[in-house]
């Protein structure tokens, strides 16, 4: 069920909306935006891209399986929680700074983001392993 | 410095606690052949264990304020009040020595019963050791979660050697039922400690107990006023007492106890008799110098133990089965030690004026059952190996197996209590504390005397038949009696040993019998091993054990006393009814079918509520688990009427804002539409459109995260409906709930939900904590720099809605993921993949 179009459009699109996700999860903790935000957007393109492409070109261009994905995520997400307990503090206590970068300029930083990272994972494998595995059986 | 508490090394008592199942670790790891070793290894453990214990009771006298102190705390789990510390007081003590001298014994025994098969053994001693550590953690435990955590321990040692013989079906099942039945006892126990702990904060038995020579043993009255049916400390003690009466098998319990015999002999001997049942008597024995002071404590105590003192000797003398016989004479002698517990709550006043407990020498009376009783069992299984274990089988065995008969009947004499062994002088006393009693409980005490006399009746006319029998004399029992008893189980099968090991198949017993005669007939003897541990030596007439001879001298002097008019009776009674031909039939015991109707009923009763909760049927489980969310909602409204308030002002300000209502408006009528419609594509395109609804809501507040996440959310679920409903068969299955009402279940739990967002967002919290901040403002201030009321800590971030995620409700957003998780490994395993190799 591939189009023209749709293929032409989502070599485009996919770029795109992959730094969209990205750039979503990263300002995430100022500006709207966030890991559940990011990886929701993240997972619609990647479906975009297998309407587009068809699954064998697919499955070629990401060759790991959805579940890879959330148990790395789960895992970076609890790792998060649990580095701060290695060190004395409550389970996930975030660590903010403002990290000096050359030219004086600075970012402002929260060990947050790695357990946002996680949730982005995490959400990517669900929702792309669940309509992967349900397109499948509609395609069987 | 003697009041001083000496700090008592709580190392010695762990290490003698552990020694036996450390030895039968160590016992697994020889080769299967190398049994001497193994026996000896496992030996070392026992001693060790009662080595450790000697010494430290040689130390500290046990009933001196030293001793009730208890070891120093190492600590485990200090929040759950459960550390590791150690009590060898007078109880414990003695308890300890009992089931770690006696296991000496056993482990000799199990060689000569097991024989040289390597097999069983290898099993039996790690197991048998992993009994003898919960049974010592039981008796020397200071903290009381700790003793429940032992007593567990011994429950599931003890199903493990009931059903030692894993392939006969029937000792499953009464491994199983002795398991349920202490098992059960075991959460009544539980609750108890708990209930008790949590209202007084007292954690360890040496708390709990009253100080040496403290006058007040009840320090929790005071604080509790009178005891009524509502005060806490009447149901911790209730709870305490259903554990102590399962475990030491008092009626209608008892049922489980001569289930246990199809364990082989030794366990019977060790478990069954001498130590694990008296794990309640223990108990009962432990909370009795503080419980005493309820005024149900007599009255609850006293009739049990009687009743199930009576019913099992009358029980135990119409059975053919060795093991039987003597398994309901253990649960009559466990009745009689109860009720003689239960008798210490009532006082006697003396000529002098001095009021004190009527109980004496409550050890004793412990130890004398101990030691005539473990005998009885060995022989019992001896005998089952060499002869039969059916007492009509065994006439004249005394020819072919004069040793095991001589023990027999020695021990069987101490059973009836006859004067000479220690068991009289013990009878004795507890007559005694009936008689006592009368001061109390007025003419109760000649219905506690009568139920006594029958006991001892039947113990005496047991012994008889079994001389009889084993003699070969007239009046015993003979093979034409009766139907035979049931068979030996299998773990009987292999050849006899000889020699050294073949008489340690008796040797075990003669030596336990030996002390009953010592104590019996040099009572000064027993007093220098046993005085140091009693703690209860009351009654000016008690100060010292009376021997044989000066029972004769006082009875010419002053002429008998009544409990020894009563004892002569119940002796002679029983000489005569042992030789009539009557009550020789071998009956069966009611209670018996106690735990299978109970299991009956729990199976059928389970399939019927599973029929009737699992339909299989997916619309039928939502609206269950939503009408029970409704049920708990509407009952926390009616609960807390202050509930209610919140709507109402959201509700006198919801006409403010025009784009909100018109979206509000599109919102509910779409999700009414929903279930007006047939079709699954129009209700996925309804729900859309009230999804989109709510992403303008979103947007026309002001919250860009909200309607992002709603936004793909809303793209991600039409393409997985999409997708779904063309795998779904066609809807024809007919609900049993009728559409209206899942409309209204629905509806409810759009307003229930609905109802807690307002709750949520517009109740203050805590006062104290934020100075009545709402839950949002409260998110709104700290969300990048902290305040003193979150200890100086902020989130870090602009963005509320990301700081609440990853920060302030982290904890959550982890198990939502998590949830997440599951959820795909759901539809993962539910649809397994069919053709394509790879995704």
């Amino acid at each position: 069920m591939t189009s023209l179009i749709l293929q032409t459009a989502s070599k485009l699109i996919v770029p795109l909306a992959l730094l969209f996700a990205a750039y979503m999860t990263l300002k995430g903790h100022n500006a709207p935006g966030g890991g559940f935000i990011g990886g929701l957007c993240f997972a619609v393109t990647l479906i975009l891209l297998r309407m587009g492409v068809g699954p064998e070109v697919f499955n070629r261009m990401v060759p790991l399986h959805p579940r890879v994905l959330v148990f790395v995520g789960l895992a970076v997400a609890f790792l998060t929680g649990l580095v701060p307990l290695l060190m004395g503090y409550p389970f996930l206590t975030s660590y903010v700074t403002d990290l000096q970068l050359p030219l004086g300029a600075s970012v402002h930083f929260a060990s947050a983001l790695f357990f946002d990272v996680g949730v982005l994972l995490v959400v990517v494998g669900t929702s792309v392993g669940m309509i992967l595995r349900l397109s499948q059986e509609v395609e069987a | 410095m003697p009041d001083q508490p000496v700090p008592v090394s709580s190392v010695m008592l762990m290490t003698a606690v552990f020694a036996p199942v450390a030895a039968g670790i160590i016992t697994l790891f020889l080769p299967r052949k190398r049994t001497t070793l193994r026996v000896l290894i496992s030996l070392a453990g026992m001693a060790l264990a009662f080595g450790l214990v000697y010494a430290q009771v040689a130390q500290i006298a046990p009933t001196s304020a030293a001793g009730r102190a208890g070891t120093a705390v190492i600590p485990w789990i200090p929040v759950l009040n459960l550390n590791l510390a150690f009590l060898a007081d007078g109880l414990g003590g003695f308890f300890a020595l009992l089931v770690s001298g006696i296991g000496v014994l056993i482990v000799l025994y199990a060689r000569g019963y097991f024989g040289d098969e390597p097999d069983d053994l290898y099993r039996f001693y790690p197991t048998l050791g992993f009994f003898a550590t919960a049974m010592l953690g039981i008796v020397l435990a200071d903290y009381t979660l700790l003793t429940l955590l032992f007593w567990e321990m011994t429950s599931i040692s003890s199903f493990l050697l009931i059903g030692w013989d894993r392939y006969d079906k029937h000792a499953v099942k009464l491994a199983m039922q002795a398991f349920y039945t202490t098992g059960l006892g075991g959460l009544g126990l539980l609750g108890g400690i708990l209930l008790f702990g949590l209202e007084t904060d007292v954690w360890r038995w040496s708390e709990f107990l009253p100080a040496a020579g403290e006058d007040s043993p009840a320090w929790w009255l005071p604080e509790y006023g009178e005891i009524s049916w509502t005060n806490p400390m009447l149901g911790a003690f209730l709870l305490m007492f259903f554990g102590a009466a399962t475990k030491s098998a008092q009626f209608p319990f008892h049922y489980w106890l001569p289930g246990a015999m199809a364990a082989p002999t030794p366990v019977s001997a060790y478990l069954h008799s001498a130590t694990m049942v008296k794990a309640g008597v223990f108990l009962v024995a432990r909370l009795s110098p503080v419980f005493w002071a309820l005024d149900v404590w007599p009255w609850l105590v006293i009739p049990l133990g009687a009743i199930t003192m009576t019913m099992a000797a009358l029980i135990a003398i119409n059975q053919h089965d060795l093991k039987r016989i003597f398994a309901y004479t253990t649960v009559s002698q466990l009745g009689l030690l109860m009720c003689a517990l239960g008798l210490g709550a009532l006082k006697y006043t003396d000529h002098h004026n001095n009021s004190f407990s009527v109980i004496n020498w409550d050890i004793t009376q412990i130890a004398n059952h101990a030691f005539y009783k473990a005998p009885l069992f060995i022989i019992a299984g001896a005998l089952g190996h060499v002869a039969s274990r059916d007492i009509t089988q065994l006439n004249g065995v005394f020819k072919k197996q004069p040793a095991m008969c001589i023990t027999l009947i020695l021990a069987g004499f101490a059973l009836a209590g006859l004067p000479g062994s220690i068991s009289f002088q013990a009878k004795e006393l507890f007559l005694y504390a009936i008689y006592h009693s009368y001061q109390t409980i007025g003419s109760w005490w000649l219905i506690l005397m009568a139920a006594a006399i029958v006991t001892a009746v039947c113990n005496v006319a047991i012994f008889v038949r079994l001389t009889t029998t084993v003699l070969g004399l007239p009046g015993g029992m003979t093979a034409d009696m009766g139907c035979p008893a049931h068979d030996d189980h299998a773990h009987h099968h292999h050849v006899d040993a000889t020699g050294f090991w073949g008489s340690m198949m008796w040797v075990p017993a003669a030596v336990l019998v030996a002390f009953q005669f010592i104590g019996g007939i040099a009572p000064g003897v027993w007093e220098y091993f046993i005085r140091p541990f009693e703690t209860n030596i009351n009654y000016e007439g008690f100060q010292y054990l009376p021997s044989l001879g000066y029972i004769l001298a006082d009875t010419f002097k002053e002429g008998p006393s009544i409990p020894l008019i009563c004892s002569m009776i119940a002796i002679a009674c029983g000489l005569i009814l042992g030789f009539l031909p009557v009550f020789r039939g071998a009956i069966k015991d009611v209670c018996d079918q106690i735990y299978p109707t109970v299991y009956w009923l729990a199976v059928t009763g389970g399939r019927r509520a599973f029929m009737l909760v699992q339909t299989g049927n997916f619309r039928t489980y939502t609206v269950m688990v939503l009408g029970a969310f409704l049920i708990g909602f509407a009952g926390s409204v009616l609960r807390d009427p202050r509930i209610i308030d919140p709507v109402y002002e959201a509700m006198s300000r919801g006409g403010e804002f025009w784009p909100g209502i018109l979206l509000g408006a599109i919102i509910i009528v779409t999700a009414l539409a929903l279930p007006l419609t047939d079709s699954r594509v129009v209700r996925v395109l309804i729900l859309g459109a009230c999804g989109f609804a709510v992403v303008g809501m979103y947007l026309v507040y002001r919250a860009p995260d909200l309607a992002l996440t709603q936004l793909m959310f809303e793209i991600i679920s039409v393409l997985l409906f999409v997708l779904v409903l063309r795998l779904l068969p066609r809807d024809e299955s007919k609900s049993r709930v009728p559409r209206w009402w899942r409309g209204l279940i629905a509806a409810a739990m759009g307003i229930a939900f609905g109802w807690m967002t307002i709750v949520a967002a517009t109740t203050p919290r805590d006062h104290t904590l934020t100075e009545g901040l709402l839950l949002g403002e409260m998110f709104a201030r700290h969300s990048y720099k902290g305040t003193e009321l979150t200890a100086g800590r902020g989130g870090g971030g602009d963005n509320i809605v990301n700081v609440i995620l990853v920060d302030f409700r982290g904890f959550d957003t982890l198990g939502e993921i998590t949830v997440l998780a599951l959820a795909a490994l759901g539809v993962w395993s539910l649809i397994p993949r069919r053709r394509s190799p790879k995704v």
